[in-house]
């Protein structure tokens, strides 16, 4: 077998553009040009204590992105990540400020509550076939009232640095010296390399995007489907639930009734990132880059005099934009 | 049971109808024995408060659903509608009227936009949902700088358009409502949108190849639909005068539960006006109950989950049945 | 040639109202090639379908290598060595070749899926096929012809003793089908059997070496490829059976204007240059195999589909049409041959389906007027003799012949005059066949100019006046009735190009 296989010209370009990594590569340019304007129009982006913020408020967002990128693969979404975090999150923190528990176990039960909703929604929408968005939507819905019910509506703050059992929140930003370092980053990367493993070289994600590009004939290959469509669901549980740790690690108190829209700077950072919004194509590494790209909008905004607001009108803009490209992108590989 | 359904008046009401009517009715002894306070008028009026504006943008998801899409902005949209033009009526000097004409303007203008990306560009509606969601939320607390919005009270001198909910204790708001709800049954029953908008939402392709427009209707569908949730918004100011910004997605599942429990399959093509309309009291009702056995909010959020989930499964399982 | 590996025996099929399968026979052995062959509609893909097991036969037996079997499901077949390579591809554009190619039973080094041994032994595969494509790249990459040559490739990592080949060349460009005989000779000579359903006369000729025809859910005959010519073989197709009253001349009048003239019409691959006129009054029926492009050409022509080039002319001005909307304004009507997807909305009612293409001439000021679209849709039911208990029936309750009525009622009731039917009597019972007949007839005698796509011979002598043939996207003849028999027909439609 001779390994150099020719290719037409047109086979050539076309795979470049649809080539996984073409996306990921212009998302870095983004990120890169964003750090370089902010930083040319505000004296105080550029300072060190941005960056660390810039990554405080990134964790959980790239969490949540990273778990949200197996359903959006398999076709679907899940909705539920935003408020979710904010539940497991008080959930946890309640049992450690208010019962007594040590952190861990308190860790514990935020990343099984996640689980445990990732499950319910894999349920909801592979074996009794609801529609995603709705399905998740209800359970966003019922995490958010679940989480004001654990907290009995208050707001519940994890021991704060220096306290007893706040040793968590060094796993994110640990101080040596005089200096704070974003350690967290370490972990989220290490997490986004495991991901991209499992969804690149192991049977779940193999599955999981084999679904998310044709269902029948997935089923037809004799795959049990039902079973890897509730692990995207479960996935995604699962880091909304790592997300709520790296939440309540890095706020210093949770609210109940909030989370709603978390979800969106999640699924628009991972869409963003390449992820196809109808399904079957996405990379963890892309959703990572995407997260930064709304990160870096959310804080470097209001250093050039935009209020913070201003970030949720341009990221729900900057996610139609990125669906349309996706659109005219297979559109355009339709009529070639 | 056959045989009551055969008889020709419960065929013409439809037998989902009376169940559901039979529910509200239930629900409402339940909680007068459960809650002696719940007995009197005054809490029937709250519950109705609650009910306008959740009709309104029950009665405007409703169209949309009918295309076999989805629209989980219409809560945020409906503040967005009241803070901007309440902050034109509190901070510019706008007049009222010019003010709730505004308030139907934004409501309209977001379904345009949700129903052009939607129909001529085929983005999904989920995700349209999600971006104008948070457009709205943005826009929103960037117009009134993040301020909340408190609209005249009834004493003040443009306290006059509260009188759309009640004058005295008599519900003008339901008589609004109940009209709006025939006209929007009138509008999707014998006009020629409606019958589109249901049509393309049982067999696109087949509407399409009848030579019909069906971007156009299905575009309108969305932008019905935002209109309302501007209306809306005038009936949640004129019962509760003050609106947050940054909130308001709570309301966009119970407006899809009140449409999906009267019978609106979530896969298009069926709707039924009177189904929502009741589907909305029963979900005011239980809102008002609530409140009224003294549990908090986050417990209606958990219920209503729970029967969005009962009811679009129950229609995904009779279709499946069909099949 | 080798013993014989399979051998189906009367096997009987039955659904409701339709005798599928009659008492057929058929046999594969080792190292040949055995062509399979028939009208659409003959029972070919039903027999291969009872013997992957994806239906059940109601008698006869089926024995592989010297053993009765029964599947189940095809991956019971797959397991025991009969895999069938479908015409519509079963493909994960997403992943790549070799992950198609072992979707299901991964090669696995722990938790890690071995990607590397994966495409070593797609290459290899390959190798062995003698295939040029590279295991790594994306399937969508791929041209289609690659594709099928995936699916082939999959097909034979099964270990297959028995592959069944569905129309495989229907999307490959002739290179491609150069390569794919090269494998299908490869395959030969491992002795493996192979099934080859075709519609093309010269690949039977070029790669089969026997050829077995069925005709009407019947068995006809096996021949000997090499001992028989094309017009054997078609005569065995079309059989000696005498239909009812084939029209013998056209019955339009001399020098009927022409009322649609399409000239070069392109678009995509299966429509090529078509030309053809259409007279008022005529049936013009459109003959050919499947996937001859018939279907496309109306799609074109009705603006469903973007076209890429011609003319299309009415009543001699020059139209653009780039919608059906805009077809349905130069009075174009679009009878689809699915009638589910495309022609009714199933969850409405009669009256609401016969109005649908002409809702304006119903609106009266701002609303519907019901009363008289029910009195309408009521007349047109009445007229068209549809079965229904009323105008308020919905419609997915109606029968196929009832449901294609009220299709036709849409029509007439936008007072289209050119109506392109295509595959009217698809699933239809043999009365209310009849009935659309008569009905087509009485509406060109009406003055309607009717474009008839059928892939049923005896309709297409029945109701044409005149006949035009394609194949593989382009047209191939065009004869008057009076000239016209099944065994002329047949041989445009399978003209070698």
């Amino acid at each position: 077998m001779n390994k150099t296989v020719v290719k037409t010209p047109e086979e050539k370009k076309r795979s470049f553009f649809s080539r996984p990594g073409s996306q990921k590569f212009i998302v870095l340019l983004v990120v890169v040009f964003l750090f370089i304007f902010f930083s040319i129009f505000s004296e105080n982006f550029r300072k060190y204590t941005t960056i660390l913020s810039i990554m405080d408020y990134s964790y959980y967002i790239v969490l949540m992105a990273i778990g949200v990128t197996f359903p959006l693969i398999t076709g679907g979404v899940d909705l539920s990540i935003g408020t979710g975090l904010i539940c497991y999150s008080l959930a946890g923190g309640y049992l450690v400020v208010h019962c007594g528990w040590p952190t861990w176990a308190g860790m514990i039960v935020s990343v099984l509550f996640g689980i445990l909703i990732g499950m319910l929604n894999g349920v909801l929408v592979s074996i009794m076939s609801l529609p995603p968005f709705l399905a998740t939507l209800c359970t966003c819905m019922i995490t958010r009232g679940l989480g004001s019910i654990c907290s009995k509506s208050f707001g519940i703050s994890w021991p704060t640095s220096g306290s007893e059992g706040s040793w968590f929140r060094d796993i994110f930003k640990i101080t040596i010296g005089d200096t704070k370092y974003p350690l967290g980053f370490v972990w989220v990367l290490l997490l986004v390399l495991l991901m991209a493993f499992v969804l690149n070289h192991t049977k779940i994600g193999r599955y999981t995007i084999a679904i998310g590009s044709n269902k029948e004939a997935t089923i037809l290959s004799g795959i049990n489907v039902r079973f890897y469509h509730i692990m995207a669901y479960v996935i995604s549980g699962l880091f909304a639930g790592l997300a709520s740790i790296a939440y309540s690690a890095v706020f210093s108190t949770v609210q109940p009734g909030t989370g709603a829209g978390f979800e969106l700077e999640a699924i628009g950072g991972a869409i963003i990132g390449g992820v196809s919004a109808s399904g079957g194509s996405g990379s963890v590494g892309g959703s990572l880059l995407g997260v930064f790209v709304i990160c870096l909008l959310k804080t470097g905004l209001p250093y050039i005099g935009l209020q913070a607001n201003w970030q949720q009108i341009i990221t729900g803009l900057v996610l139609i934009g990125a669906v349309m490209v996706d659109i005219l992108k297979k559109k355009k590989a339709a009529t070639v | 049971m056959e045989k009551i359904k055969e008889n020709p008046i419960v065929k013409k009401i439809g037998i989902n109808r009376i169940v559901l009517c039979g529910v509200l009715l239930l629900m409402y002894a339940v909680f007068c024995m459960l809650s002696d306070k719940f007995v009197g008028m005054q809490r029937i009026m709250s519950a109705l408060n609650y009910a306008y504006f959740l009709g309104f943008l029950s009665l405007g998801v409703t169209f949309v659903i009918a295309t076999g899409g989805i629209d989980f902005s219409i809560g945020p949209v409906m503040f967005c509608s009241a803070l901007i033009s309440g902050y034109c009526l509190t901070s510019y000097g706008v007049p009222l009227a010019l003010s709730l004409v505004i308030s139907i303007l934004v409501g309209a203008l977001f379904g345009v936009f949700n129903g052009y990306f939607v129909a001529y560009w085929t983005v999904p509606p989920f995700i349209i949902s999600m971006a104008s969601m948070n457009i709205a939320k943005g826009l929103a607390s960037v117009f009134t700088k993040t301020q909340s919005v408190s609209w005249p009270q009834s004493v003040d001198a443009n306290g006059w358009y509260r009188s759309f909910v009640k004058v005295g204790n008599f519900p003008v708001g339901l008589v609004i409502f109940l009209v709006f709800a025939v006209l929007c049954s009138i509008l999707l029953n014998q006009t020629k949108a409606g019958r589109y908008i249901l049509s393309l939402g049982s067999n696109k392709e087949a509407v399409r190849l009848s030579g019909v427009n069906v971007k156009k209707w299905e575009m309108l569908a969305y932008v019905i639909c935002g209109t309302l949730v501007g209306i809306a918004a005038i009936f949640f100011v004129a019962a509760y005068t003050t609106v947050q910004p940054g909130y308001g997605d709570q309301y966009n599942n119970e407006a899809i539960a009140g449409c999906v429990m009267g019978g609106t399959s979530m896969v298009g093509g069926l709707a039924s006006i009177s189904g929502t309309v009741i589907g909305v009291f029963i979900i005011a009702l239980l809102q008002e109950g609530i409140l009224a056995l003294g549990f908090s909010k986050d417990y209606q959020l958990i219920i209503t989950g729970i029967i969005v989930i009962v009811a679009v499964y129950a229609d995904v399982a009779t279709r499946r049945r069909k099949n | 040639m080798g013993d014989t590996i399979l051998k189906m025996k009367e096997i009987d099929k039955s659904f409701p109202g339709v005798h599928a399968l009659d008492h057929v026979n058929f046999e594969v052995r080792k190292g040949e090639v055995h062509a399979l062959m028939g009208e659409n509609g003959a029972g070919k893909s039903t027999l291969m379908k009872v013997l992957t097991g994806i239906y059940t036969k109601d008698s006869g037996s089926i024995m592989f290598e010297g053993k009765e079997v029964e599947f189940h499901n095809t991956r019971e077949a797959q397991d025991a060595g009969i895999v069938i390579v479908h015409q519509e591809l079963n493909m994960l554009g997403h992943l790549t070749v070799a992950q198609n190619i072992f979707i299901g039973r991964e090669f696995k080094k722990g938790i890690r899926i071995d990607d590397k041994k994966m495409n070593e032994e797609a290459a290899k595969l390959f190798g062995k096929l003698h295939i040029d494509i590279d295991p790594a790249e994306t399937m969508s990459n791929l041209t289609v012809g690659k594709q099928q040559m995936c699916e082939i490739a999959k097909a034979i990592s099964h270990e297959a003793k028995v592959i069944i080949f569905d129309e495989p060349s229907a999307a490959l460009t002739e290179t491609e089908i150069e390569e794919l005989f090269k494998i299908i000779r490869d395959l030969r000579k491992q002795q493996l059997g192979i099934v080859y359903i075709s519609h093309r006369m010269d690949e039977i000729k070029v790669i089969t070496d026997r050829v077995t025809v069925m005709r009407d859910g019947g068995y006809v005959g096996t021949l000997i490829t090499n001992d028989c010519t094309k017009d054997d073989i078609i005569n065995m197709m079309v059989g000696r059976v005498i239909y009812e009253d084939p029209k013998t001349e056209s019955t339009v009048p001399k020098g009927a204007p022409v009322v649609l003239k399409v000239e070069n019409l392109n678009a995509g691959r299966m429509v090529q240059d078509v030309s053809f006129e259409l007279r008022k009054g005529e049936i013009l029926g459109f003959s050919g195999l499947m996937g001859a492009g018939r279907t496309e050409t109306a799609r074109a022509i009705f603006g469903a589909d973007p076209k890429t080039g011609g003319d299309i002319y009415i009543n001699g001005q020059k139209v653009e049409i780039n919608s059906p909307e805009d077809a349905v304004k130069c009075g174009i009507g679009y009878l689809s041959e699915d009638r589910k997807r495309f022609g009714i909305v199933v969850q409405k009612s009669v009256a609401e389906n016969s109005t649908m293409a002409a809702l304006e001439n119903f609106v009266k000021g701002l609303f519907i007027d019901k009363k008289t679209e029910n009195k309408v849709a009521q007349d047109y039911v009445e007229s068209l003799a549809t079965k229904t208990p009323g105008v308020d029936q919905l419609v997915v309750n109606l029968s196929g012949g009832n449901q294609q009525k009220v299709v036709i009622a849409k029509w007439l009731i936008r007072n289209c005059d050119i109506l392109i039917f295509d595959e009217p009597t698809r699933g239809i019972d043999v009365g209310a066949k009849n009935e659309i007949y008569k009905l087509m007839n009485r509406l060109a005698e009406e003055g309607k100019s009717i474009i008839m796509i059928s892939s049923e011979m005896t309709e297409i002598l029945r109701m044409s006046d005149r006949i035009v043939v394609m194949c593989e996207g382009r047209k191939t003849g065009e004869i008057d009735i009076s000239e016209a028999s099944q065994e002329i027909i047949m041989n445009m439609a399978t003209r070698e190009i």
